[in-house]
C-alpha cells in the first residue's frame, strides 16, 4: 500500500467508481484461458461439491457430485473434470518452438501455455487441495480410479505450486488480477468479494460503484464465488436436495442438487468471463510477455517430466528444495515489481512516492568522466539530476532506469533538491561514452532503486548435502502403497 | 451494575460462548462494542432490528460434519483420544479414567453443572489418581464486566503430572502437517478462553493456577482422511491478549459514565417476543456510543453493517481499512485527505508531512494516468 | 455424475413439458428467496408458510419432470435398493447387539456392531425413543418381558446420557465409574475379534463391516495393529493379537474398575427401587451429589 494507491481509493470513493492503478495490463491473457469456479461442500477440507468449467463463455460445463461424501461420487468428479481440463492442458503441448541460448544447448519450448482462472484466492487454495487429493492415487489396486485422476492431480499440484511464483498467471485468481490494476472505494477485505470488486470497477449504468458492490454482496443477488457456499443456500436448498438424492438417489433427483449448484455458479461464471474482458481491454506491458515466457517454460519442463514418468509431487518438500524454491520466488518477486515499475509510470509513481525512486531534469552532466590511473582507467560519467520528489536513498544505493534498461547507476550524493549519480554500467566501453548513452542537459529521467536483472542464485547445498539441522538429506521418494489408499472420507 | 441492567433492558444478558468472548479481543478500541457487550446486549436482535442483520451464518454441512467429528474422537470413553495422547504426549496406560461431567441426569442448571465441575475437578487437583484423567465436557465460567458467564462445555481437560490441558477439537483438516492459519488462530483464541476459566476455577479453589498448562492439544482430522491427529498449541499469547481485554472491560464504568441517564438498547419486545422499538429511536441510542470501525469488524462483530454505513455517511477514512488509515497518516475523513491532495485545504503543523506526500501524490496522479 | 453443458438450456428433461417446468422453476426460485429472506429477517412464520408453498411446488415440479408415468405416487416409493429389511423388531436387534458388545454401548457403537453382524443398517434414529419406550413397558408390567433395554448408571445413579445396557446384566456391569468406559471399549474390542475370529474358524465370511470395525477398534488399544499403522488405511490386524492386546491392558485397569463399580451398584442397591436400578434414579440434588 502507498500513498498512491491510498489516495486512488480515496478518489474511487469521491467518484463512486474503481480508480485504475495501472496505465498498462502487468499481466499476460492467454487468447483461450480456461475460467474453474469450484465449489466446496462446507465443513469438509476438499470434498468438491460442483465445478463449472469451460474456455468458452456461451458452453460451460458444470460438473455436480449428488452426494459430495460418497466417495466413489467424489472420484467420479475429478475424472470428469480431468476429462474438461486435461485436454486443453495437453492440446497446448503440441507446438513448439526452439529457444537459442548462449552457450547452453538449445531447447524446445511450448507457444503457448494453459491459463486457469478461479474466483479468488481460495479458489487457488482449493485448486492445490484437489491436487493434494488426488495426485497420489492409482489406477490399479484396491481403491482404484481413472486413469486420469493421478494425471489431473499432479497438474493441479504444479498449477498450484506455480501460482504462488510471483508474477506467474499459469493459474491467477481474478480478484487478485484485477485489484492490481484498479483500486476501489472499499477496504482489501471486500475487495476479495468478486462481485463487489466488479461492482466498483464496471458498475451496470446508472449505478455508483457503491451502491452496486453494496448490492454485490447479498448471497441472494449474487451467490459468493466459490469455493464456500453461502450457508443460507446449504441450509434451505442445498441440504434438501442433496437429501432427496439420498434417500432415491437417480437421475431426477440428481438433476435436482445440479439445479441447485447451478444457480449459485452461472452468475459468477458470467463474472469471470467480464473480468477476462475489462483486463483485456488493457494494453499489454512488456515485462507481462518476458514473464509469460517462463511460466511457458516450465509448464514445458513439467509436461516433459510427466512424460517420463516422474514420481507425483512430494507431500512436502526437503529443506533444501524449500530454501531454493523460497530464495527463487524472492528473486522472481523482486524483478517482477521492477519489471512493472519499468513498464507502467503510475506504478513507477507509487516507488516515487516512497522515496525509492526519483524523476527530475539533468542539471550537469560529465558523460567522459573516468575514475582510476592507467589500465584501471574506467569510464564512470556523472549525473546531477534535479527532482521534486521526495527522495530518500543512500549514496551508495544501485538504480536502473526504464529509459535505458541496462543501465546501472551508483546514489553518490542526495542534497537539495538534486541527486548526483554515478553511472557504473550501460554506457559504453573503453573510455568514452556510446553516443545517447548518457543522459544530456536537459534530459527528463527517471531512476530507481529496483533491477530486474538475473542474480545468480544463492549457494544452497546439493540436497544429499541436507544439514543435519533441517532434517539431514531428504529420503528419496518412493511412492507408498498406502498413498494410494489414503482415505478420502 | 444496575447501570448496565438499564442499558440492556429487561432482557436476561446474553451468555457468552468461548467463541464470543475471544471475538471481545477483536476490535478492544471500540468503546460501542466495549459497552453492548459489557452490558450483555444481544448484539446480533440489535443490528436485526435496525435494519443490517449480521452476515454470519453456519452451514448445517459444518456443523454436522463438527458434531460427527467430535463423537468420533470421543467415542468409546474417549479412545481415539487416549491414543493421541498416549502418542503425543506419553500419557501413561493406567490413566484411561474418562469422565463426562455434563452426564448428570435431569436438566440441571448452569449454575448447578457448575459446582458439580468444581466439586470434580477440585477432587482431581487433590488427587491426580487413574481416574481423574479425562473430564468431558467441563462447564467452565468466566467473570466479564461483572457478570458471569457460562462456557458452552465442547472441551476436553485432562491432567498429567499434575497439570491440567485444554483438549479442543476442530473438524478443520490438517492437510501435510499444514491447516488454514486463520482456523487453527481462531481455535487457539477460543482454547484460550478455556485456559483461562479452568485456570480461574483452580484458583478459586486454592490450587496453583499455573498448574493450567498454556499448550493445548488442538486435535483435528489428518489429510483427507477422518481419522484425527493432535498437535500442541501454545495460547500464551492468546490469553495475554484475552485478559487484557477482560480487564479494560471491567473498566467499562469510565465510558458509560458519562452517557445520558435514560439511555437503553432495549428492544421494547411485546408479549410475543417481537421487538416493537422505533428502529430510529434505537438507531440514535446505538449512535450515543462511539464506534472505531474497521473492515475486520465484517468478520467479528454483528453490527458492522450498521457500523459500515454509518462510517460510509461520515465519510470516514477508516472504511479503507487500516493500511489505507496507517498510509494517510490518520487523516480522519475522505474530504479533508483529498482536500488536502488537492491543496484546497492549508495543512496544519501536524498533517504538514502527510500533506505534501498527498500533494505530490495527487500530482503525479494527473501527470501519468 | 452429472454433466450439463449450456448455461440456458435445461435439456435433461423432456420437451413439452418445458413450459410447465420453466414456470415451476421460477416460481421455486422465488419462493426459495423469499424463504431466505424471511429466514434472515428472523420472520419464522412467514418462512413456515412459504417453505409449505416451496414444497408444492416442488412436488409439482417433481411429478412434471418425471412425466406422466410416474404420476402414481406408490411407484415413487423409496425402499433403498440392495439393503435387506430385517424381519427382526428394532429392539431385538439391538439385544443381539449389546449381546455381543458385552458392555453397554452408545447408539453409534450399536449401529457398528449391528452392521457387521449382518450386511444391514440399523438406522441410528430408530433408536432415540427405545429406552423410554422399554421403560413405559417395564413400569406398566415390571418384569413381564424376559429382558429389557436399559440404562447404565453413572457415579450419581442416574441414567448416563446415551448408554444402553440390558436388564439381565449383573448390576456391575451396567454401572459406569471413571475407568468403566475404558474398560468397556476394551471389552468390545475383544468382543468383537473374538467374533471375526469365530466365523473364521467356522469357514464363513465375515460381514464386510465387521472387518473394518475391529480395524477402527483395533487401532485404539496399544499394540493390537503390530507396529505403527499406515496412516489412513485401515489395515487388517489379527484378532489374536487384538485379543491378546486388549487383555494386556485390562488387567492394568481392573481392579481400580472393579472397584469403582461394586461401589456405584452397592449405593444402586441401597437406594434404588427396581424401575430406578433399570433406567436410573431422578437426578439427584447436585449440592448432596455422591462424592
Ligand atoms: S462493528 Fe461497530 S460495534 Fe462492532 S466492533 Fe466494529 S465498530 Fe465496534
Amino acid at each position: 500500500m502507498s500513498t498512491l494507491s491510498a489516495l486512488a481509493r480515496l478518489r474511487a470513493l469521491r467518484e463512486g467508481r474503481a480508480q485504475r492503478l495501472a496505465t498498462v495490463r502487468h499481466c499476460h491473457l492467454s487468447d483461450r484461458p480456461m475460467v474453474l469456479i469450484p465449489l466446496r461442500l462446507a465443513g469438509e477440507a476438499a470434498a468438491p461439491l460442483a465445478a463449472m468449467a469451460g474456455t468458452d463463455p456461451d458452453h460451460p460445463r458444470l460438473l455436480v457430485v449428488p452426494q459430495p461424501r460418497d466417495r466413489d461420487l467424489r472420484f467420479a468428479f475429478t475424472a470428469e473434470l480431468a476429462e474438461v481440463v486435461l485436454p486443453y492442458v495437453e492440446g497446448l503441448q503440441k507446438a513448439t518452438e526452439t529457444v537459442e541460448r548462449r552457450g547452453a544447448e538449445p531447447y524446445e519450448r511450448c507457444v503457448d501455455a494453459p491459463q486457469l482462472l478461479v474466483p479468488n484466492p481460495a479458489g487457488v487454495t482449493f485448486v492445490q487441495l484437489l491436487g493434494r487429493s488426488t495426485r497420489f492415487r492409482r489406477a490399479e489396486g484396491p481403491y482404484a480410479v481413472h486413469p486420469s485422476v493421478p494425471v489431473l492431480g499432479r497438474w493441479l499440484t504444479f498449477f498450484g505450486r506455480r501460482a504462488q511464483y510471483p508474477g506467474s498467471v499459469l493459474l491467477a485468481a481474478a480478484t487478485d488480477l484485477l485489484s492490481l490494476h484498479w483500486a476501489t472505494g472499499q477496504s482489501a477485505l471486500e475487495d476479495a468479494n468478486l462481485a463487489s470488486l466488479l461492482g466498483w470497477i464496471d458498475p451496470p449504468p446508472g449505478m455508483s460503484g457503491a451502491s452496486a458492490a453494496r448490492e454485490a454482496e447479498d448471497p441472494l443477488v449474487w451467490p459468493p464465488a466459490g469455493p464456500a457456499t453461502d450457508p443460507g443456500f446449504d441450509a434451505e436448498v442445498l441440504a434438501p436436495a442433496i437429501r432427496a438424492y439420498q434417500e432415491a438417489p437417480g437421475e431426477r433427483a440428481a438433476a435436482a442438487v445440479a439445479a441447485a449448484v447451478r444457480s449459485q455458479l452461472e452468475p459468477t461464471w458470467r463474472l469471470m468471463w467480464r473480468a477476462v474482458d475489462l483486463l483485456r481491454a488493457l494494453p499489454p506491458g512488456g515485462g507481462a510477455a518476458a514473464r509469460w515466457e517462463g511460466d511457458r517454460t516450465a509448464f514445458t519442463a513439467f509436461a516433459a517430466q510427466l512424460a517420463e514418468g516422474a514420481p507425483p509431487q512430494p507431500r512436502r518438500d526437503g529443506a533444501v528444495a524449500a530454501a531454493a524454491r523460497l530464495a527463487r520466488m524472492e528473486r522472481a518477486r523482486a524483478v517482477y515489481d521492477a519489471q512493472r515499475a519499468f513498464d507502467d509510470p503510475l506504478v513507477m509513481a507509487g516507488h516515487r512516492l516512497a522515496g525509492e525512486a526519483f524523476t527530475g531534469t539533468v542539471v550537469a552532466a560529465e558523460p567522459d568522466r573516468t575514475e582510476g590511473e592507467g589500465r584501471g582507467r574506467k569510464l564512470r560519467p556523472l549525473l546531477v539530476v534535479r527532482t521534486g520528489d521526495p527522495v530518500r536513498l543512500a549514496a551508495g544505493a544501485r538504480l536502473a532506469t526504464p529509459a535505458r534498461r541496462g543501465q546501472r547507476a551508483d546514489v553518490v550524493d542526495v542534497a537539495g533538491g538534486e541527486v548526483t549519480l554515478k553511472i557504473v554500467k550501460g554506457m559504453g566501453r573503453g573510455t568514452t561514452a556510446t553516443p545517447g548513452a548518457v543522459p544530456q542537459v536537459g534530459e527528463v529521467v527517471c531512476y530507481a532503486a529496483l533491477t530486474d536483472e538475473y542474480q545468480p542464485p544463492a549457494a544452497l547445498p546439493a540436497p544429499e548435502e541436507t544439514p543435519w539441522t533441517h532434517g539431514g538429506p531428504p529420503p528419496e521418494y518412493v511412492p507408498a502403497e498406502d498413498d494410494a489408499e489414503e482415505d478420502w472420507s | 451494575m444496575d447501570r448496565l441492567d438499564r442499558l440492556r433492558g429487561p432482557e436476561p444478558p446474553r451468555p457468552h460462548d468461548a467463541r464470543a468472548i475471544a471475538a471481545l479481543a477483536a476490535n478492544p478500541g471500540c468503546a460501542r462494542r466495549a459497552v453492548l457487550d459489557a452490558a450483555g446486549v444481544d448484539k446480533d436482535a440489535v443490528a436485526t432490528h435496525l435494519g443490517f442483520p449480521a452476515p454470519f451464518g453456519r452451514s448445517p454441512f459444518a456443523i454436522t460434519r463438527g458434531d460427527a467429528f467430535e463423537a468420533l474422537v470421543k467415542e468409546g470413553g474417549g479412545a481415539e483420544l487416549l491414543r493421541l495422547l498416549r502418542e503425543l504426549l506419553g500419557l501413561p496406560l493406567p490413566l484411561a479414567g474418562y469422565t463426562d461431567l455434563a452426564d448428570v441426569g435431569g436438566n440441571p442448571s448452569a449454575h448447578l453443572r457448575h459446582s458439580h465441575t468444581r466439586r470434580l475437578i477440585d477432587r482431581a487437583a487433590r488427587d491426580a489418581g487413574e481416574a481423574a484423567t479425562l473430564y468431558d465436557h467441563p462447564l467452565l465460567r468466566l467473570e466479564i464486566a461483572g457478570y458471569h458467564s457460562y462456557l458452552e462445555p465442547d472441551v476436553v481437560a485432562f491432567q498429567l503430572g499434575g497439570r491440567f490441558h485444554i483438549v479442543e477439537i476442530k473438524s478443520f483438516a490438517v492437510v501435510d502437517g499444514q491447516a488454514e492459519p486463520d482456523k487453527v488462530a481462531a481455535a487457539a483464541r477460543q482454547a484460550a478462553v478455556y485456559v483461562l476459566a479452568l485456570s480461574t476455577l483452580l484458583a478459586e479453589l486454592g490450587h496453583d493456577p499455573s498448574r493450567v498448562s498454556h499448550e493445548i492439544v488442538l486435535v483435528c482430522p489428518e489429510n483427507f482422511a477422518n481419522r484425527p491427529a493432535a498437535t500442541l498449541v501454545d495460547v500464551r499469547r492468546e490469553l495475554a491478549v484475552l485478559r487484557r481485554q477482560l480487564a479494560r472491560m471491567t473498566r467499562v464504568g469510565a465510558i458509560v459514565e458519562p452517557l445520558p441517564d435514560t439511555l437503553t438498547f432495549d428492544l421494547g419486545r411485546d408479549d410475543g417476543g417481537v421487538p416493537r422499538r422505533p428502529v430510529a429511536e434505537l438507531r440514535s441510542a446505538v449512535r450515543e456510543v462511539g464506534a472505531r470501525y474497521a473492515p475486520d469488524c465484517l468478520n467479528t462483530c454483528d453490527l458492522c453493517f450498521f457500523c459500515r454505513e454509518e462510517a460510509a455517511e461520515a465519510g470516514a477514512t477508516d472504511l479503507l481499512g487500516r493500511q489505507v488509515r496507517d498510509e494517510l497518516g490518520g487523516v480522519a475523513t475522505v474530504a479533508e485527505a483529498l482536500a488536502l491532495a488537492d491543496g484546497s485545504l492549508a495543512p496544519d503543523d501536524d498533517r504538514a508531512e502527510i500533506a505534501r506526500l498527498l500533494r505530490l501524490a495527487d500530482r503525479l496522479y494527473a501527470e501519468v494516468s | 455424475m452429472l454433466e450439463i453443458s449450456g448455461t440456458g438450456g435445461n435439456h435433461w428433461y423432456a420437451p413439452g413439458v418445458s413450459e410447465t417446468l420453466d414456470a415451476l422453476e421460477a416460481r421455486i426460485s422465488a419462493l426459495r428467496g423469499e424463504i431466505r429472506r424471511a429466514v434472515r429477517a428472523r420472520d419464522g412464520a412467514l418462512a413456515r408458510e412459504l417453505r409449505a408453498e416451496l414444497r408444492g411446488a416442488e412436488r409439482a415440479w417433481d411429478r412434471a419432470v418425471a412425466g406422466p408415468e410416474a404420476a402414481d405416487p406408490a411407484a415413487g416409493t423409496t425402499e433403498r435398493a440392495g439393503e435387506p429389511a430385517s424381519l427382526l423388531p428394532v429392539r431385538e436387534q439391538v439385544h443381539q447387539a449389546l449381546t455381543l458388545i458385552g458392555a453397554p454401548a452408545a447408539a453409534r457403537m450399536i449401529v457398528a456392531v449391528h452392521a457387521a453382524l449382518h450386511a444391514g443398517s440399523l438406522g441410528g434414529g430408530r433408536l432415540a425413543s427405545l429406552r423410554r419406550d422399554e421403560e413405559r413397558s417395564f413400569r406398566g408390567a415390571p418384569y413381564a418381558r424376559p429382558y429389557y433395554l436399559c440404562a447404565a448408571l453413572t457415579d450419581r445413579l442416574s441414567a448416563s446420557r446415551g448408554l444402553f445396557a440390558v436388564s439381565t446384566w449383573p448390576l456391575e456391569r451396567r454401572v459406569v465409574g471413571p475407568l468403566s468406559p475404558r474398560v468397556d471399549f476394551l471389552t468390545t474390542a475383544v468382543r468383537v475379534a473374538e467374533h471375526v475370529l469365530r466365523l473364521a474358524e467356522a469357514g464363513e465370511p465375515a460381514a464386510p463391516g465387521a472387518e473394518r470395525l475391529l480395524a477402527r477398534l483395533a487401532r485404539n488399544v496399544p499394540g493390537a495393529t503390530g507396529g505403527p499403522g499406515r496412516p489412513g488405511v485401515p489395515a487388517a490386524p489379527d484378532p489374536r493379537t487384538v485379543v491378546k492386546a486388549a487383555h494386556a491392558e485390562l488387567r492394568v485397569h481392573a481392579a481400580a474398575d472393579a472397584a469403582a463399580r461394586a461401589d456405584i451398584a452397592g449405593r444402586a442397591r441401597a437406594r434404588l427401587g427396581d424401575a430406578e436400578r433399570l433406567f436410573g434414579g431422578l437426578p439427584l440434588g447436585l449440592a448432596e451429589a455422591s462424592c
